[in-house]
């Protein structure tokens, strides 16, 4: 039998932040993970609150938030070790809850985050001359016409230029920006060729899909001193590098320090004393598995995760130990007639109310079991997307949690 | 002043019908069409091929042109129709007497019908709830697509010298002491009202047909009655399914390439527009459908919709299940308006032969001897083994039969030889549908290319299992890049509407696996792109 000090349930940022915060404090920590996780998803820029000041927004948040409850210093911790780990996986990040730092989306739109990669720190583009946009044959999900015709917008008095590179991708399968990335991590040569051929100077910028490799900052690294102007990743649609690249710093920051990563791990059910857990079950075709631990750390995300499922109206549930769902009902309050409202949609705050530990509260706000925790998208109450606060609220939720 | 023979107000499938039938007797015709093309009932319903079964009881007339129309639909649209065969399956709380009368009306009508085993019909369709099943009959039920129908019926037209305007709305007649001379239009884009000649004018619209009617002073007893349909994720028949009971809510399933529809409701509305579908409407639905397949739930809905049947109630007559589902024309010359047409009622399966019935009118009035084709000529030519084989260069194999029956020859050609050339454009911009973005350019350089959702009206982009997650920024990507007349150059309003458009659609059905396809939704557009734009607050 496997023992660990803490079992992480979950493979996204929250599970994987959570890992890596206890191992740092020398625990045996074991996590299991079924599907992709959230981060290939996602862009891999963290944001902690729509607003200009995002410390000052978090700080005046009610009672019941869940940032209220996670605490300021928590949050800023969680901030400072993700920088720390992802610098230790030459990945190095950018930013605090003081400010917000733009970003370019694939769409051209700027988008403000808190705590992002470097590659894609546009903070610079209002003081450039002239910004080349790089689109490369054969990529699908980057279109530059449409991407300068928005980011025009904000810099009209920049001089644009886009231009397209062939990299000789095409004449096999479709090439997203995953599948580019790693052909340029593995030779490089040929673009960085055409990115000398812009002749950019240090008063320039330019601006190319996520494609600087898959792994860590390197391919940046090796491009990088070889041109004299900024270079800037934007978003994408998924699979998206910048995302993966997270995810894997955070699992190879988990594998070096003695961090077991069981995938595949469908845990279908938790084994309770009183109020503790004594173990989760996982379950596949030919077998049941049994793992015990000290502290359990439930990560499995929201709806988008399978955390919380509904298969009939008005009936949310969690799907591993059953823990109390909260939700809005009534089909007027459940969604808003608009898809992008300036107001929260109603089923996406749908989750489990936690205490100031993380741990699923009752009615009364008892804890329900005192060694477990929920982190990340389980979190119910509010509408993280609209808020702009997925991120923060998965790497803080999951530091609190770690650190209990 | 610009003149035609013949106006149709009108684009869904009885306009286009119309169109395609004068213009091939050589009659100078033009159809207006306030949105795009079949945006009505002529999309907003099952896709059903009727066999006439659903109407041997209570209306014999209805059945027969039904099976008559069936068999000639099967003939000249080839490409639009799936031959998927239908059942009609009595539970045990069905009446029994009504399968009797039910089978004496199949007989007597020439619908040909099977009666099969419980175990021979749960072999053909595993998901049928067995304990309840009682008897089973297999008849010649049919899956249409009433888009693919439409752009087919508009290609075969414009061969003929039909023609056509979208985005044009109908205001009013010119006519002078009852004598028409032309009708008056709006420019939905830049609100320019204007003038168009013509000697007869068809009000086709539908359920708009009312409408139409007031604005050319006219009353006309059409009632919009609305049927609310759940399109699911997953095909779980491969026949038709109909309950072998009196007519009813809920009781058709219609399985289209990767999908199943089921539907529907029928509700009296004031408004054609009101294509609103609520929560309550779809669980009554569900409910419904369980009774023929228990697991009904498992499976993953995509969305929810309405249509408006534009069912004819003159003076004194029934509403709602107990209306005529058969048409009727009207010549206004009786209230004294000389040249002005209305056809009204009716269903998608008989659209052809409406379309004949009015033209034979018509072309009496303008002394055209030419007689009706449009039953023996197919729509489009369909696409050539040799050329479908040679396009597997550059498609999935599965995509080139797709694409051969949405596109028919024509434009399949264009489509093959723009990816020939560019193999850029050999990527799929939907993966769901197996779209290529060399189908998406060639769309969306055509002169009634205005938006995304017209894109989606023709090449099904933003249909399938992921509801325009990913197809909506290429969509919209392609659209700016190649459509010179979209009128709303601003790519972000674009993806907005679009993806507005969808979440219509999915609102009513938020539940399940539909909720994490909503998240992904959300985590692309909202946070990954922002396309709410904006500076934080």
């Amino acid at each position: 039998m496997i023992d660990s000090d803490v079992i992480v349930i979950g493979g996204g940022l929250a599970g994987l932040m959570a890992a890596c915060v206890a191992v740092r404090r020398k625990e045996k920590v074991t996590v299991l993970t079924f599907g992709s996780g959230s981060l290939p998803l996602a862009s891999g820029a963290i944001d902690f609150y729509n607003s200009k000041f995002p410390e000052t927004a978090i700080k005046n948040l009610p009672v019941g938030h869940p940032y209220y409850r996670i605490g300021l210093p928590a949050i800023k911790d969680s901030i400072n070790f993700l920088k720390d780990v992802t610098a230790r996986a030459n990945l190095p990040y950018t930013g605090d809850l003081s400010f917000q730092i733009p970003i370019v989306t694939a769409v051209g739109t700027l988008k403000y985050s808190t705590l992002i990669p470097e590659s894609m720190d546009a903070s610079l583009l209002g003081d450039v001359k002239k910004i080349f946009v790089v689109g490369i044959r054969g990529i699908k999900d980057f279109y530059p016409r449409m991407l300068v015709d928005n980011l025009k917008k904000y810099f009209s008095n920049a001089d644009f230029n886009p231009v397209t590179f062939d990299l000789n991708l095409l004449g096999g399968r479709d090439i997203n920006c995953m599948d580019a990335a790693q052909m340029i991590a593995d030779n490089d040569e040929l673009f960085i060729n055409e990115l000398k051929g812009l002749n950019a100077t240090p008063e320039d910028a330019i601006i190319i899909p996520p494609v600087l490799g898959t792994t860590d900052n390197s391919t940046r690294v090796t491009v990088k001193t070889q041109l004299h102007a900024a270079l800037i990743e934007t978003t994408c649609l998924p699979p998206a590098p910048t995302g993966v690249r997270l995810q894997r710093a955070l699992t190879k920051y988990l594998e070096d320090n003695g961090a077991r990563i069981y995938k595949n791990a469908n845990v279908f059910g938790g084994v309770v004393e009183e109020n503790r857990i004594t173990g989760v079950v996982t379950k596949n075709s030919v077998r049941e598995k049994f793992y015990p631990a000290r502290k359990f750390i439930l990560a499995t995300g929201g709806f988008y995760g399978g955390g919380i499922v509904m298969r009939e109206f008005d009936k949310p549930h969690e799907p591993i130990f059953d823990l109390p769902v909260k939700y809005i009902v009534g089909e007027e309050n459940w969604s808003n007639p608009k898809l992008f409202a300036d107001k929260p949609q109603g089923f996406a705050a749908t989750g489990i109310f936690v205490d100031s530990k993380m741990r699923p509260i009752d009615s009364d706000g008892q804890p329900l079991f005192e060694n477990l925790h929920v982190i990340g998208a389980n979190i119910g109450g509010k509408d993280f997307i609209h808020e702009k606060s997925l991120g923060g609220i998965a790497i803080s939720s999951a530091y609190k949690a770690a650190t209990i | 002043m610009e003149k035609y023979t013949v106006v149709i107000i009108g684009g869904g499938a009885t306009g286009l019908g119309i169109l395609r039938d004068l213009a091939m007797r050589g009659v100078k015709a033009l159809l207006v069409e306030k949105k795009d093309l079949v945006n009505g009932a002529s999309s907003r319903y099952h896709g059903l091929l009727h066999s006439g079964g659903r109407y041997v009881v209570k209306d014999r007339d209805a059945a027969k042109e039904c099976i008559t129309e069936n068999q000639i639909m099967r003939r000249i649209g080839k490409s639009c129709v799936e031959p998927c065969g239908g059942m009609f399956t009595r539970l045990d709380i069905d009446d029994e007497d009504y399968e009797e009368q039910w089978v004496k009306g199949c007989n007597e009508t020439g619908i040909d019908i099977t009666p099969i085993t419980i175990d021979e019909a749960i072999n053909l369709e595993p998901r049928l709830n067995r304990k309840r099943l009682r008897s089973v009959y297999l008849i010649p039920d049919a899956a249409i697509d009433g888009f693919r129908m439409a752009w087919q019926l508009v290609d075969s037209a414009k061969r003929y010298g039909g023609e056509f305007r979208t985005y044009t709305e109908f205001v009013g007649l010119d006519q002078v002491n009852g004598e028409l001379h032309g009708v008056m239009v709006r420019n939905q884009f830049t609100g320019e009202i204007y003038e168009i000649g013509c000697d007869i004018a068809v009000n086709a619209a539908g359920g708009w047909a009312g409408f139409v009617g007031e604005r050319a002073g006219l009353k006309i007893g059409v009632q919009p009655d609305k049927g609310t349909l759940i399109a699911f994720n997953q095909r779980i028949v491969s026949h038709v399914v109909n309950r072998l009971h009196k007519s009813s809510d809920g009781d058709i399933f219609v399985p289209h390439g990767s999908i199943t529809i089921l539907g529907t409701s029928s509700i009296s509305i004031p408004n054609p527009e009101d294509t609103s579908t609520s929560r309550e409407e779809v669980e009554s639905l569900i409910k419904i459908g369980e009774q023929t397949f228990e697991n009904l739930r498992d499976f993953r809905i995509l969305r929810a919709f309405a249509g408006a049947r534009p069912l004819y109630i003159p003076e004194g007559g029934e509403l709602g299940r107990n209306a005529s589902r058969g048409f009727a024309i009207l010549d206004h010359e009786t209230d004294g308006l000389k040249g002005f047409f209305t056809i009204v009622g009716g269903k998608f399966t008989t659209f052809r032969l409406m379309a004949e019935k009015i033209c034979d009118q018509i072309c009496a009035k303008l002394d055209v001897q030419e007689p009706c084709r449009t039953a023996e000529v197919p729509i489009v030519e369909e696409v050539p083994q040799a050329e479908k084989e040679r396009a597997k260069k550059f498609f999935p194999s599965y995509g080139v039969e797709l694409a051969a029956e949405r596109l028919g020859v024509e434009k399949f050609r264009r489509v093959v030889a723009r990816m020939e050339s560019d193999p850029e454009s050999r990527e799929l911009v939907c993966e769901c549908e197996n779209i290529t973005r060399a189908e998406v350019e060639e769309i969306a350089k055509e002169s009634t290319t205005y938006s995304v959702d017209d894109l989606r009206r023709r090449t099904r982009i933003g249909m399938g299992t992921c509801q325009g997650n990913f197809c909506t920024f290429r969509g919209t990507a392609v659209l700016n890049e190649m459509c010179e007349q979209s009128k709303d150059k601003d790519t972000l309003t674009h993806m907005r509407k679009f993806l507005q458009g969808r979440w219509k659609g999915i609102r009513p059905v938020l539940i399940g696996r539909t909720l994490r396809e909503m998240q992904i939704k959300r985590a692309i557009y909202e946070l990954s792109m922002n396309v709410t734009g904006g500076e934080p607050k």
